[in-house]
């Protein structure tokens, strides 16, 4: 080998091996315990399952894990759509392609945590 | 010779006399038991003599025979004529590899990756070498089945990756850095850490799995390099957080 490129891809592929592990194991766990285990347990009434959730998501380790899963999964998948893009030829486009997927990935990590802030 | 006969066009380019390659059909006895090698073999025994292939073994260990057979790599050596009969055979050199001559292709790029990375023991000490590195069989099964590899090549013609980056270092050279890795009796992790951690390095790898899907000693070159990236991520932690650490 003549030439060796030294690179951080270590750091953004420890945050696409966690976030795969968010995807694929707690994501889909998250999804059916709110999405329908806890809807159905609540009954019918829509403005008490509302306050119910709320104050579900507002109690602190809820929040840090559900920020954690977002977080990790958005990463896991800006990473993929980095490589698949790399893939269809794009590896010219180096760190803009960085740039657009981590960055994208980034706002809406930030997003989904100050949501959850300010609920 | 038998009634029947089977068809393999094969591919041709002699630099010499050709300015493009070009494909060469051959009808061939079809025997249930004989393999393309044989096949091959036949045609060069009894109809062209130019015609150039590497092959040496004939069982599978040599690593020699491995061609692109309908498009697929595979040893020609483990691949019977009857599982394609009756419709003819298409057999061409391993791509991602400049071609040499016919089905031969040049190998210099491989070797000098395969060399990079060091695949053997490294020691730092000055232990006599009369004495014995003993093992134990769990150390043995840490890397035996990387140790598998016959360097036939067949995986980096299936790796998708290197079509599109040729500088990858690939994966039966990955898993060899990974087998040496393992080996309790070698302390060269830090000298092969630099080149597997590069871009070039394991990091070149998208997971598509083909390598492990082709290779026919079932050495799992993808699981090796998986392996190795969660190595070269602990060490690049290790040497962000602890930089004044030894590694």
């Amino acid at each position: 080998m003549s030439h060796l490129t030294k690179t951080n891809e270590a750091f953004w592929w420890s945050l696409f091996s966690a976030g795969g592990v968010m995807a694929a194991l707690f994501l889909p766990v998250m999804i059916f315990v709110t999405g329908f285990v806890l809807p159905f347990m609540m009954g019918e009434d829509v403005e008490s399952q509302r306050d119910r959730m709320v104050s579900l998501v507002t109690f602190w380790p809820v929040r840090i894990a559900l920020f954690g899963i977002i977080f990790l999964s958005s990463f896991h998948c800006a990473h993929r759509i980095r490589h698949v893009l790399m893939d269809f030829g794009l590896r010219w486009a180096g760190v803009a392609l960085m740039i657009c997927c981590y960055g994208a990935a980034a706002a809406g990590a930030v997003a989904a945590g100050l949501i959850l802030v300010r609920l | 010779m038998p009634e029947q006969t089977i068809t393999l066009d094969v591919f041709r380019y002699r630099p010499d006399e050709d300015e493009r390659s070009t494909i060469q059909s051959y009808d061939v006895p079809y025997y249930e038991h004989w393999v393309i090698l044989d096949a091959l073999n036949w045609i060069k025994d009894h109809v062209d003599g130019t015609l150039s292939f590497r092959w040496s073994c004939r069982m599978g260990v040599c690593g020699s025979c491995g061609m692109m057979i309908n498009g697929d790599p595979k040893l020609t050596c483990a691949a019977f004529l009857k599982d394609y009969f009756p419709r003819a055979i298409r057999v061409e050199p391993l791509v991602n590899f400049p071609v040499e001559r016919d089905l031969v292709i040049v190998m210099d790029d491989f070797m000098s990756k395969l060399t990079s990375v060091k695949p053997w023991l490294i020691r730092d000490d000055t232990r006599p070498m009369e004495e014995e590195l003993l093992q134990s069989p769990s150390q043995l099964a840490a890397y035996k089945q990387f140790s598998m590899c016959i360097n036939c090549l067949l995986c980096y013609a299936a790796c998708p990756e290197l079509d599109g980056d040729p500088d990858f270092l690939g994966p039966a050279a990955i898993a060899l850095a990974h087998r040496y890795n393992l080996d309790s009796r070698d302390q060269g992790t830090a000298e092969r850490q630099d080149i597997l951690g590069a871009e070039e390095g394991v990091w070149g790898c998208a997971l598509v799995g083909e390598c492990t899907a082709v290779c026919p000693k079932n050495v799992d070159p993808a699981g090796a390099i998986q392996q190795a990236k969660v190595a070269v991520t602990k060490d690049w932690y290790k040497r962000l957080l602890l930089p004044w650490g030894k590694r």
